[in-house]
Parts: C-alpha cells; sequence; structure tokens
C-alpha cells in the first residue's frame, strides 16, 4: 500500500501565510462552503452529494431478519463506511485507517446514536422478526471535508428511502414486493448534519469551515459539531490537536447551527422536487402512508 | 504546417497512406505508439494521431492520465528523504521515489552541495527513465555544468494541473501553440511572479505577494478544468484582478 | 424503473483518480477508477510486468466469494488487454463500484450479503476499459462485452441479448462473452444447460453486438440489417463516439 503523499514545505508554509491574510487558495471566505449538490437515484434510498471535488454516494437497504436478543423491540440499523481505494490508493480494502474509523465513529454517533430514526418501528414481530436498515457509504472521491459530507448523503439518503410494506394478518407476516404494494418511508424523528471546523495558527486561532485535502493536511486540529436546524446538539468532536478558545468554539457552534439550517432547507427541497418528479399523475397523495410528525 | 489528426483508440489499424515516410530519415514515433515486429504501427491510447511529414514523426496526442518519466523532461519533485548521496525525490503520489546525486547540483562538491530538508521542493531533469529502474534527476546540465534554472524552489506555491495543460505550457510559442495565454495576460496586468512548471502537471508559482500567487493559480486551475481558450482566459484574468483589487 | 435502453456513459468522472468513468446499461450503472502505474506492493510486485488488481464493490452490503470471483475473471481479462510489460514492478489499480444494478420488483432481494451474479459483468468490463482509456493506459486493444440468454418456450429455444433479471432467472443457460477490438475472444463464460450448437448461436449473437461497427469493419451493412428484430446497441461504436467527445474535449485547443 502506497503511502499518502505529504505535503511539501513551500506548501505548509504558503497556505498558513495565506490564510494570515485572509485568503483561502480557492478564493472562498473562511466561513463559506463549497457548492453542496444533492442528486437522488431511480432506485429510493440512494443519494448520489458533492461537494466541490469531494463525492460521495450512499445506498440505504432493507431486509427481514430476526432482532438482537437482547433488544427484542428494536429493529437494526447499521451505517457501513469502508474507503476504497477508489477513495485514494492510500487505503487499502479490510484495513482500516484512522481516517476510516473516525468517519464511521461521527457519523454513527450523528445520525445513529442521536436517534434520528425510530428503530421501535423497524420492529415486526416483537423477538422475532425486525427490519434491519443498513446504508453503504461509497465515497468516491476525497478532497476534504468527508464527515460533513458522507453525513449529509446518508440522512438524504435515509429520508429519501422506501422499505416494502408489511402486513400482519392472524400472526402471518407479509412483505409485499414493490409490485403488490407502494414501498413506505422510514419513521423519521430528526435530521442531524455535521459541520466540521478546522484550526490553523499556533493557538487554533484561524477556523476554517469545510476545508479542501489540502488544507486539512496541515491543519492543527479540527472540530465536528453535529446538530439539527432545531439547534439540537448531538455531539461534538475535538479529537486532540491544538487547544482552542471555549469563546472561539461557542462562535463556531453559532455558525454551525446557521450552516446546518441550510442544509436542512436545501434537503427539504431536494426531497420534495425528488417527490414531484416521481409523482404520477398525483396518485402518490393518496397512496402515501407517512403520518405527519 | 503538413499535420493531419484523426481519432485512434488502443489497437485500431492505423491507415498506411497516413504514415509519413521520407527517402533517407527514419519514422520516428512518438508517445501512444508501439511498434510490432515486423511492420505494424499500432496506438496503444485514445487519442489524437498526428502525423508530421516534415519530421516524419508520428504520435498520439493525449490528455490525462499519470505522469511517465522520460528523459530530458523537466518536473518538480519533492524530497521525500535524503541517503548517503543522494535524495530521494517523489515526483508523482503514490510512485517510487526518483534518485537525485547530491552533487547533480550546479557547482556542488562534498562540502557545498544544497541541503534539502524532507519536503524541500526541486525543479530537475530527469537524466535517466528506464522501465526497469527507477527514475534519476539531475539539477544541472551534464555538458555546460551551469544549473539553467534547475535546482531547489523555495517560498511560493505548487499547484497540480493536467498533463496536457503541463505540455502546452512548456511549449517554445505556448500562446500560437498551445492556446494558453493566462500567464502572459497575468503578467500584461503588471502582476510580479515567475513560475516554473514541471512535466509531470505541477507548477511552481513565486512572488513577493500571497495574494498574486493564489489569483496565478486560480487563473491556471480554472483555466485547466473549464478549458478556457484565450478569449475566454482573458476574461477569466480580468475577473479574477478585479477581484482582488 | 426503466431501464436504459441506450448505453451511456461519462469519462473522468472523478477528479482526483488518475482515469474514471460512469457507464449505464441496462439497468446497471458502475463507476470505476484507475489509478497507475503506481508502487505495487511487496507482495503483488511482479519482475516483469505490472500487476493489474482489480476490486469490485457491491452497492449494498459487504463482498463476498462472488465479488472475489467477479475480480478474478475480470482480472485475467483485463491483463491481456493492458500493455503490462511496460510497466514492470508496478499496480494498475481498478475499482469498480457497483451504484445499481436492475431490481426483480417481484421479489425482495436479501441485501446483506451482497450476491451479484454474472450477468454484470459485461458492465463491469465495460466501465473498466472506458476508465482504463481515461487514464491512457497503454493497451493492446479495447473490448467491448455482452451478455445472451437461452430462453426456452415451446420446445424452442430463443436466444435474448440483455437479458432483464427475471429472465435471466427463467432462462436455461446464460453466457458472458467479451471481444477485443480485433475481434479476437477475450472472455467467455457460461451458467446453465446447453448444447454446442446453441453455443455457437450465442457466440455470433455476442460478437454481432460486440464487433459489429459494419461499415469501419467493411463488411456490408445489409448482412446485419438481414437479421430479425433487435440486434442490440453497437457496443464498438459507442466506445468510440464515447471517446470522440472525450479526446475532442482533451485537445479543445488545437
Amino acid at each position: 500500500m502506497p503511502r499518502e503523499a505529504e505535503p511539501s514545505l513551500n506548501e505548509r508554509q504558503f497556505v498558513l501565510q495565506a490564510l494570515t491574510e485572509n485568503l483561502r487558495l480557492d478564493g472562498r471566505e473562511f466561513d463559506k462552503y463549497r457548492p453542496l449538490e444533492l442528486t437522488f437515484g431511480d432506485e429510493y434510498g440512494v443519494a448520489d452529494v458533492t461537494l466541490g471535488k469531494t463525492r460521495v454516494l450512499a445506498k440505504t437497504s432493507a431486509e427481514v431478519t430476526v432482532p438482537y436478543v437482547d433488544r427484542p423491540l428494536d429493529g437494526i440499523f447499521t451505517i457501513a463506511t469502508e474507503l476504497s481505494p477508489m477513495t485514494s490508493p492510500a487505503f487499502e480494502l479490510n484495513r482500516p485507517t484512522e481516517t476510516e474509523v473516525l468517519l464511521s465513529r461521527l457519523i454513527e454517533k450523528t445520525v445513529r446514536r442521536s436517534g434520528a430514526m425510530d428503530t421501535e418501528s423497524l420492529c415486526l414481530v416483537a423477538g422475532q422478526k425486525c427490519w434491519s436498515v443498513r446504508v453503504d457509504v461509497h465515497v468516491l472521491s476525497h478532497d476534504g471535508n468527508l464527515t460533513d459530507a458522507a453525513c449529509f448523503a446518508v440522512v438524504a439518503a435515509l429520508r429519501h428511502f422506501r422499505k416494502p410494506d408489511t402486513s400482519m394478518e392472524g400472526g402471518v407476516l407479509t412483505v409485499y414486493t414493490p409490485a403488490e404494494r407502494e414501498p413506505v418511508p422510514l419513521s423519521w424523528l430528526h435530521s442531524p448534519f455535521c459541520v466540521t471546523w478546522s484550526f490553523y495558527g499556533e493557538e487554533g486561532e484561524i477556523a476554517l469551515l469545510d476545508a479542501s485535502w489540502s488544507e486539512e493536511q496541515i491543519r492543527v486540529g479540527s472540530c465536528t459539531i453535529s446538530l439539527n436546524r432545531h439547534g439540537e446538539i448531538c455531539q461534538i468532536a475535538k479529537l486532540g490537536g491544538t487547544p482552542v478558545e471555549a469563546v472561539a468554539l461557542l462562535q463556531c457552534t453559532n455558525v454551525a447551527l446557521t450552516k446546518v439550517k441550510e442544509f436542512s432547507t436545501f434537503l427539504d427541497k431536494k426531497l420534495a422536487e425528488d417527490a414531484k418528479r416521481r409523482d404520477k399523475g398525483g396518485l402518490m397523495a393518496e397512496l402515501s402512508a407517512e403520518n405527519d410528525r | 504546417m503538413t499535420t493531419e489528426s484523426l481519432l485512434v483508440l488502443p489497437g485500431d489499424e492505423i491507415d498506411p497512406s497516413l504514415i509519413p515516410t521520407h527517402k533517407k530519415n527514419p519514422l520516428r514515433l512518438g508517445p501512444g505508439l508501439r511498434h510490432v515486429p515486423p511492420n505494424h504501427i499500432l496506438p496503444t491510447v485514445a487519442g489524437q494521431l498526428v502525423a508530421d511529414h516534415r519530421k516524419t514523426s508520428l504520435y498520439v496526442e493525449y490528455n490525462g492520465g499519470r505522469y511517465i518519466p522520460s528523459v530530458s523532461d523537466l518536473v518538480i519533485g519533492q524530497v521525500t528523504r535524503s541517503a548517503a548521496d543522494l535524495y530521494y525525490v517523489n515526483l508523482n503520489p503514490y510512485t517510487p521515489n526518483a534518485s537525485l546525486p547530491h552533487l547533480a547540483f550546479e557547482g556542488a562538491t562534498k562540502k557545498t552541495r544544497p541541503q534539502l530538508a524532507p519536503g524541500a521542493l526541486v525543479y530537475a531533469r530527469i537524466s535517466l527513465a528506464n522501465r526497469h529502474m527507477d527514475p534519476e534527476l539531475e539539477c544541472v546540465s551534464a555538458t555546460t555544468g551551469k544549473a539553467e534554472g534547475l535546482g531547489p524552489l523555495t517560498g511560493g506555491m505548487i499547484f497540480d494541473i493536467s498533463l496536457g495543460l503541463a505540455r502546452r505550457l512548456l511549449m517554445a510559442r505556448s500562446r500560437e501553440a498551445g492556446g494558453i495565454a493566462v500567464l502572459e495576460l497575468l503578467g500584461a496586468e503588471g502582476l510580479a511572479f515567475e513560475t516554473a512548471v514541471g512535466r509531470n502537471g505541477k507548477v511552481w508559482v513565486g512572488s513577493e505577494n500571497t495574494k498574486t500567487v493564489v489569483l496565478v493559480g486560480r487563473a491556471l486551475k480554472e483555466t485547466d478544468e473549464k478549458g478556457l481558450d484565450v478569449e475566454q482566459q482573458k476574461k477569466l484574468v480580468q475577473k479574477l484582478i478585479k477581484q482582488m483589487r | 424503473m426503466p431501464a436504459t435502453r441506450e448505453p451511456e456513459a461519462d469519462l473522468s468522472v472523478l477528479p482526483k483518480a488518475d482515469g474514471s468513468a460512469r457507464y449505464s446499461y441496462a439497468g446497471y450503472t458502475v463507476t470505476g477508477s484507475v489509478n497507475g502505474p503506481i508502487e505495487a506492493q511487496r507482495r503483488d510486485e511482479h519482475a516483469y510486468e505490472a500487476h493489474v488488481d482489480v476490486i469490485v464493490r457491491p452497492a449494498a452490503g459487504v463482498g463476498g466469494t462472488r465479488e472475489r470471483h467477479l475480480e478474478t475473471t475480470l482480472q485475467s481479462s483485463l491483463t491481456q488487454l493492458i500493455l503490462v510489460k511496460n510497466f514492470p514492478r508496478s499496480l494498475i489499480q481498478i475499482v469498480l463500484q457497483v451504484e445499481s444494478a436492475p431490481e426483480n420488483d417481484y421479489v425482495n432481494t436479501k441485501l446483506v450479503q451482497a450476491s451479484l451474479n454474472f450477468a454484470i459483468i459485461p458492465a463491469l468490463l465495460q466501465t473498466a476499459v472506458l476508465a482504463l482509456l481515461s487514464a491512457a493506459v497503454p493497451m493492446r486493444a479495447t473490448a467491448t462485452s455482452a451478455i445472451v440468454a437461452v430462453v426456452s418456450q415451446d420446445g424452442a429455444s430463443e436466444l435474448v441479448a440483455d437479458p432483464s433479471p427475471r429472465e435471466v432467472e427463467a432462462a436455461q443457460s446464460v453466457h458472458v462473452l467479451a471481444f477485443t477490438s480485433q475481434d479476437e475472444l477475450l472472455l467467455a463464460e457460461s451458467e446453465g444447460d446447453f448444447t454446442v450448437k446453441e453455443w455457437d448461436d450465442v457466440y455470433d449473437t455476442a460478437k454481432r453486438i460486440c464487433c459489429q461497427s459494419g461499415a469501419t469493419k467493411g463488411e456490408s451493412i445489409e448482412m446485419v440489417l438481414d437479421e430479425k428484430g433487435d440486434n442490440g446497441p453497437d457496443m464498438r461504436q459507442f466506445l468510440r463516439s464515447t471517446l470522440e467527445t472525450k479526446v475532442v474535449a482533451d485537445l479543445y485547443w488545437k
């Protein structure tokens, strides 16, 4: 496995110098994201997210299985984030790197542990049958800020997903194929998003949003804040690095909230557009089994 | 110029009438072609077949892919480490290092050789490239003993560009033959900067002014990614200059 | 969702890889990336040629033995195409990420253990070839691939090109063939019961799909038109026009 290229001394020096002069290499302001794009696939539950040159594909799938013995009333919900050599030849299959572990931990904490999805609704027969929902995150291209892009893709894919409809009659469970009954959406409680700050300078006094790959390479610390648009914080992770002023962190959280609100609105808009595209002759409104939460 | 062009894919038959012939000069095959004995010439990449009847040469013009070292190319490398009498220099991420002897600098002796730390950049020429060996570099001309612009690059910033753009920037008449005028235009706007173009898809830009370097880098990247022609490059340069002021 | 009838492809879709392609046809969408020649690991290093590493990743679930099988099949075919002797001791890494495969609306599939069947080989091979061309990796020839199923109806067997998942399930035998641009057979994989006669027919049909380009090959166009019904798309012509777009875009400055 070839090693990841390190930035040259010139690059390190120059990027820092430029940052002290309020300049980023791509001309962005410090608190600006690169253009975020989202496309849904033809199938339900496929979200393709591009953030500048970073591109992440998330695919949701579901199957009926047996629940865990210690959680008979809960369904199973897993998020798989495996980085393949497509992301960078420095990654190898079945040998997780630090990047990969951190990415999967952050997304796990943000989406799964924050109770974004109602896992109890995935239970079909207590202790015997439940849905297992799985999201596969495929990083196609890595140009920095994987966490935010991947988290957005996961949330988008899950909200777009429809699982096959089921019914219980006389103790017999029937799972309908898509041809028989229109699939139903997951029961979704809130949409958390990640916002990652990167810190530069001796005391981490310079903070950047959405660092590109070359910027990430030379940061002295980073902090990922996950929250939803109501301002409820799911997790804050600052994993080592240079200490940062508490007041600065508070400021970061405030900016993160405005970004999350933007993400939220953007996703809602895209979902609505997609629903319109799929809505053939207005049949969807009648068939929809969604309940207002 | 007596050139003709045609799209070729790997393994395509080349129409014999396109192959230039000359009474005395042998045919010279450029990149993207291979000779299969006894008398087949086959393309190995997808691109435009260019035949130059005046030079009796034939090659395939294409862009993209990974840089493959070839002798006398000018490249920008990054020092990974120093050994007893040579530096290991990386030309391209994930590829084996090239070697640059400590004494391959202008006027270098054991005592006066430049000291390069890991991560330093050098502008060098490829002195040996062979598929069975790692490439070797030099920062001094073997014939004149002069550096001729090669050597360590201090300060400044390095930008990644496509191999095609690097080739065009290195053309003797880059504006006319390569359709690339962005550096010229930026210079005409009064920006003071210097550049070094590596055939391995890297451009080093140096200037007293940080803003200038950022601007030149952005102009190059945008020209490369969006495939701008000379007119569009003019507009881009004007837009960027305006933004800076 | 309706499967795309015409093949579609985009080249160089991934900015960070040396070469990449996104290909979709008959319900399959695959994105492939190529990096190389790069440094090979000790265990993969060959003294005289490049190691071609193929990784197939299913859209959902973890890969298993089926994916490994597909990888070996593709690896041996692609090693034949790439001029591996040009890059001794190096590695050419091809990653094929399946984005979507046609779903059988009448069956709920098991998903945690992905099970790619070999009907996906043409899409994978085509993506790999396009990505290799986009990465400008020197090759001996290009290749095109087709899948043909033998379906028996009322005692008579019929050939179906690009069968749907349901047809694959119902078919007596399924065959995947690939041809190089020099009309040589590159790959032949079969599954099911079939006779030599059937295989010959399959061979002819697949060859017609892969190698038709009647006009450029100097064969009479009528020959192609004579055949009844759906011949499937002209894969070779498709490959050429896709590449033409790329080359024209790359050399816009000429």
